[in-house]
């Protein structure tokens, strides 16, 4: 019998083809229990395997938590996760470049290995989910046929590299970065460089500084293109920005070279690597991105260390070998240029070109976004969508970091024919860009980490808001939604206008899916500053948090007012008690509704059953006790808008001590008041114990406390009390978990 | 003989326009995980009726997933057996009939009066482009074996024809029992022809 392997052995380059071998032979050998399954799971996330929810072998199905009992047994594929569990398998798109041929073949492994749908990701990656580990060899040989790799995707390495889906045709880009991006993803897959880091490592290429398509600030390496002046002759390079990024604790990279020349951009970004393999952290993951790094040395000491290294880098021909070839990157539409004059529109075509259509830089050109519901498509969609690709504008196709498929070079005259022909297929939607374009994260629908269901939040206000899309002022139609189902980040709630990442809360012995709010994010200028949260909402009260914000914004707004300026002139306070009405929590007998996520059924839950004891009388006096906290907290905010970032601090840490607090008084009632006595108590109690410890984070949010405790900070500016704000919060956030799981009678 | 397929799906099309939406889906299924009401080692659903034409929505099981699938327009419970495929077709395709008229019988039981399969007529796809390219020659190659196994199971004479022509697309048939046999009587003979002995 035939095997993709001897089928494709002609067209999958020798080094993908040795490295899947390698990885199949792996997979044998932890079937043997021959390979460490710590060891092996870096391996296997390291090609993209990634685990997916329930895959430790249980779940809760609403009444109790079930084992699932998968036929192989106890063989795991890493810690905790049961062999046959279904898994994801991400898949990299260098700058979401795609041919039509490399769609087909995406299609084809989405309903032969996976549930039939592929996933645009927030890296421009597709995601296929539900998929067997022994079948991931041959899926990636399948790839690595048509010149698709999933090296690196995951893992400790360097991630899918993004970059501006008009970048290229854009007006306003300095110049095209696309093979800038090629040229450095190739570069560094699997150099010897980038394979010691204790974590993740992210880059993005902008073509300008204004829009936000690169989103360069929010990543750990940003490349904005530059060009200077250089004895009369203009001379390519970038801005390269380092230890920007979202996840818990938000940071805003900083300018490490104002401009390094396409010369010296592969040795700089070798250089960063060296020194963040050197001195990144290893040990603490949750410490271990460069953000941390650059944090911790201040970026003048890291750009002195990079500049040092960077003398150490030995010479390669490939640091300046593709420069040769950058005039041959170049873009074959399909057809010739032309303008639209005359040419019958059919119905619904408005609608669409005013939100999905931008012209080119070229003319006669445009590049068309397709408006994809969760990220979500088919695979005959993808099939269908090839062949218009073919049709109309060639193999250029590339995924967007906002969940939609963008086709480039799209001849003027047409576009009513592919507005016909994607409304046909379902990809005709309207609204790209626009306040029904929800960006969201898996959530709790597939990913281990997900607290509440950012799909099902987002599926819900997607629809409410399509109903009256056209009732909508512009104002509001503009404004960007991003939802994540925790607080890492991966909907990059944080430079949404209006943001969401799920948490949960308690009422009475039962949990209920919550969502904070986080507003006044900025998309633009390169994911420009970031927004912060301003309270938490229960799921099922997010559309009517979304309603009244956006009504009072309209109402009261200046006119041209953005939605940012107009948050920062209503302050905090003021957005706090307008959406206070809306943070009740009732009980369980009164709304049971509000105990189960959206799109789900089930009675909440985010884990197992809890343990503990007297949980009845310990809730109401902790639930008293962490209010003080959150108040404390909120004030704090108040502080920081206020530009009072010394009383902003000292409020944070206040905070932080009354909600460890309130979980020692629920061992220990005579506590006291002293904050060192509470410190010593929660740290005795608690952390050295590690029933605090958060199941993925372990005990970093109560080290938030510990540093801050014992280190009154130098120098208190805004960076460093935004970032203190932030720790606070996910600080109490681990409060909450905690007591539910120590002290609660959790009955879901 | 014929390799079977690395997964092969049934689906059977409702015969009319059902009054339950895809949102009375995801409540159902969850309700089997909790009851464990159709075979197989029941994990998780999965929503994506969001998707035009999709998946629908779908319970995702370890060895095989049922869904209320919404593809080529058409809204139909479909099962799609994902391992442990018994090593020849007729068997195969045996198991794949018999789990997916179990969960349609399930599901109308459940929305009495609403929810009615058509059983005369099937979708078999062969999700397996290494084994089973969706070629006119591939059809020919196959027709008898599988037209003789699905006689067996429905008792009754079948014809085939593809479902698509496009050769990147799953090999996928219709299968319509032939002549004018009443509904009630093919759903008892499958029934019975696929009762496990």
């Amino acid at each position: 019998m035939t095997t993709w392997k001897e089928q494709l052995a002609d067209q999958i380059p020798e080094t993908m083809g040795i490295l899947i071998d390698t990885y199949e032979a792996q997979i044998e050998l932890r079937k043997q229990g021959k390979l460490d399954e710590k060891v092996f799971a870096e391996q296997r996330l390291r090609k993209g395997a990634y685990g997916q929810r329930y895959d430790n072998g249980q779940r809760h199905d609403g009444v109790q938590t079930r084992q699932l009992s998968y036929p192989s047994g106890e063989l795991v594929k890493g810690p905790d996760t049961l062999w046959d569990a279904p898994g994801m398998q991400r898949i990299k798109i260098p700058y979401g470049g795609l041919t039509a041929r490399q769609l087909e073949v995406l299609s084809e492994l989405a309903d032969e290995y996976a549930d039939g749908i592929l996933h645009i990701t927030t890296r421009q990656d597709i995601q296929l989910h539900y998929v067997h580990i022994d079948d991931t060899p041959d899926l990636m040989r399948r790839l690595a046929a048509v010149g698709i790799t999933t090296q690196e995707a995951c893992g400790n390495s360097v991630r899918n590299i993004t970059a501006c889906t008009l970048a290229g045709v854009c007006h306003d880009e300095v110049f095209d970065v696309s093979p800038y991006a090629e040229a450095m993803t190739q570069f560094l897959l699997g150099h010897d460089d980038v394979q010691d880091f204790g974590r993740k490592f992210k880059v993005a290429f902008s073509g300008c500084a204004g829009h936000a398509c690169g989103l360069v600030k929010m990543h750990d390496l940003g490349l904005l293109a530059q060009t200077r002046d250089v004895d009369g002759e203009i001379v390519r390079g970038f801005t390269v920005f380092v230890g920007g990024g979202l996840g818990t604790v938000p940071h805003q990279a900083k300018v490490l070279v104002d401009f390094c020349s396409e010369e010296q951009l592969l040795p700089l970004t070798q250089a960063v690597s060296r020194v963040f393999a050197r001195l990144g952290e290893k040990k603490n993951r949750n410490r271990a991105r460069i953000k941390f790094l650059v944090a911790k040395l201040g970026i003048d000491e890291f750009r002195r260390l990079v500049q040092e290294e960077l003398e150490t880098v030995p010479h390669d021909d490939r640091h300046t070998a593709y420069l040769d070839s950058l005039g041959d990157f170049t873009y074959e539409p399909a057809k010739a240029g032309m303008s639209l004059n005359g040419t019958a529109m059919p119905d619904g075509f408005a609608n669409w070109y005013q939100t999905n259509v931008y012209h080119q830089a070229q003319h006669g050109y445009s590049a068309i976004t397709l408006h994809l519901p969760l990220g979500d498509f088919t695979a005959q969609q993808g099939f269908h969508l090839a062949d218009i690709a073919r049709r109309f504008v060639g193999d250029n196709i590339r995924l967007s970091v906002e969940q939609n498929i963008v086709l480039r070079w799209v001849a003027d005259a047409d576009l009513p024919a592919i507005y016909r022909e994607l409304h046909a297929i379902g990809m005709g939607d309207a609204g790209a860009g626009t306040i029904v374009d929800i960006t969201t994260c898996p959530g709790t629908d597939t990913c281990k980490l997900g607290i509440a269901s950012s799909r099902g939040l987002t599926a819900e206000l997607r629809t409410r808001l399509i109903e009256r899309i056209n009732l909508l002022p512009d104002a509001v139609r503009e404004l960007k939604i991003k939802v994540s189902g925790c607080f890492n980040s991966c909907g990059q709630h944080h430079v949404a206008d209006i943001g969401f990442f799920g948490n949960s809360r308690r009422s009475g012995n039962h949990k209920m899916p919550h969502f904070q709010v986080v507003l006044g994010g900025q998309w633009h200028e390169n994911a420009g500053s970031y927004g912060l949260a301003v309270g938490a909402a229960p799921a099922k009260r997010v559309p009517d948090v979304l309603e009244a914000l956006t009504n009072r914004y309209v109402a009261e707004r200046a006119e041209d007012e953005s939605f940012q300026s107009w948050v920062k002139d209503l302050g905090r306070k003021a957005i706090k008690a307008m959406l206070q009405p809306y943070m009740q929590l009732p009980s369980f007998d009164d709304q049971p509704e509000y105990f189960s996520d959206w799109g789900d059924s089930r009675v909440y839950t985010i884990d197992d059953i809890g343990v503990g004891e007297c949980a009845g009388e310990v809730v109401s006096l902790f639930s008293l006790e962490i209010a003080k906290a959150e108040s404390t907290h909120f004030e704090a905010l108040l502080a920081l808008d206020d530009g009072n970032f010394h009383l902003a601090d000292e409020q944070a840490y206040k905070a932080m001590v009354l909600a460890a607090r309130a979980l020692v008084r629920t061992k220990y009632l005579d506590v006291g008041d002293d904050y060192d006595n509470i410190v010593n108590e929660f740290r005795s109690r608690f952390y050295d114990t590690e029933l605090v410890y958060d199941r993925f984070a372990k005990g970093k949010f109560a080290r938030y406390l510990f540093k801050r405790h014992d280190q009154i900070p130098n120098r208190v500016n805004e960076d460093y009390a935004h970032q203190m704000m932030d720790e606070t919060q996910l600080f109490i956030e681990n409060i909450h978990t905690a007591e539910q799981r120590i002290n609660g009678v959790i009955v879901s | 003989m014929t390799i079977v397929p690395k997964r092969l799906a049934v689906k059977f099309n409702l015969k009319r326009e059902p009054r339950i939406q895809p949102d009375d889906l995801a409540p159902i299924f969850q309700r089997w995980i909790q009851e464990h009401t159709v075979d197989g080692m029941l994990i998780d659903v999965i929503d994506y009726k969001h998707v035009p034409e999709g998946p629908g929505v779908i319970l995702i099981a370890d060895e095989g997933d049922y869904g209320y699938d919404l593809s080529d327009g058409q809204i139909g419970l479909q099962y799609i057996r994902k391992r442990d495929l018994p090593d020849n077709l007729p068997d195969a395709l045996r198991l794949t009939f018999r789990q997916a008229l179990s969960a349609a019988r399930q599901l109308e039981s459940e929305a009495p009066g609403d929810l009615a399969f058509d059983y005369l007529s099937a979708k078999i796809t062969f999700l397996d482009r290494m084994r089973y390219r969706n070629t006119s020659e591939r059809f020919d190659e196959l027709h008898d074996e599988i037209s003789s196994a699905l006689s067996g199971i429905y008792g009754a004479s079948v014809r085939l024809e593809r479902c698509y022509d496009d050769p990147r697309f799953n090999f996928a048939l219709r299968s319509t029992v032939n002549g004018d046999l009443p509904a009630d009587d093919v759903v008892e003979g499958l029934t019975k022809n696929l009762t496990p002995v």
